[in-house]
């Protein structure tokens, strides 16, 4: 997927290889079934998911690769039949991100998105392991530099 | 709300398509098995309703600016290798 550029949404130039369908939206949100996923190298780690639905409305979003050890959310027999996985290394999994006031920022981990990278189908799933899962992880902050 | 009596392993059917048996009761649970067609999602009400609702607190108006995004580890200017979704 390509990098796209910080104002890219602006000129709306959405790129067909970032579309996301999510054929049953998001949980509250299932009205709205494509999204664009857009990412900056400056925003690294962080991603943006933008509903396409006429608003500018979005998530931020996290590959929880390397931020969240050990995470390992079991997906339904259903939910990867849904997918068409084949294999876990088809899926791309995204995580949506809590910003607070402060700057501080929470994970969800109970209900991560799970897309099939070949055909960019995806679905916001419960893990069938979700009694063990935060709903509001804390994403470590750096530490202060010294 | 309809209410409908069932005998352990009796079925009701809904819209001709989703079928929701009584599996096994012991005290206070029930055991329900559910068909669905793949497009009806089926979830726990309180783990539906925990995870829409921090959706609509995560919804943002608009995509943040770079620098309003907090600096976490493995983040930017960090030089711990993360791969996020390509």
């Amino acid at each position: 997927m390509k990098t796209a550029e910080a104002n890219e949404l602006e000129t709306l130039t959405v790129n067909k290889e970032n579309i996301i369908s999510l054929p049953l939206g998001l949980l509250g949100f299932e009205n709205v079934k494509r999204y664009v996923l857009l990412s900056n190298p400056e925003e690294k780690p962080f991603l943006w998911l933008q509903m396409l639905d006429g608003s500018n409305q979005g998530f931020v979003v996290i590959s929880p690769e390397g931020l969240v050890p050990d995470y390992a959310p079991d997906i339904s027999e259903q939910d990867v039949a849904f997918l068409g996985l084949k294999d876990p290394a088809d899926a791309i999994i995204l995580n949506i991100v809590t910003l607070g006031r402060d700057g501080e920022a929470t994970v969800n981990l109970k209900g991560p998105i799970v897309i099939n990278r070949f055909t960019l189908v995806g679905k916001q799933v419960i893990p069938t392991n979700v009694q063990h899962l935060a709903l509001r992880h804390p994403l470590s902050p750096l530490p202060v530099a010294a | 709300m309809l209410v409908l009596s069932r005998k352990v392993n009796e079925n009701i059917v809904i819209d001709g398509r989703i079928i929701v048996k009584v599996v096994r009761t012991e005290g206070n649970f029930v055991k329900l098995g559910i068909e669905a067609p793949p497009n009806v999602p089926v979830h726990r009400q309180e783990i539906y309703d925990e995870i829409q609702r921090n959706n609509q607190s995560a919804l943002a108006p608009s995509r943040p600016a770079a620098g309003h995004l907090p600096g976490i580890k493995g983040g930017a200017g960090e030089s711990t290798p993360t791969s996020p979704a390509s």
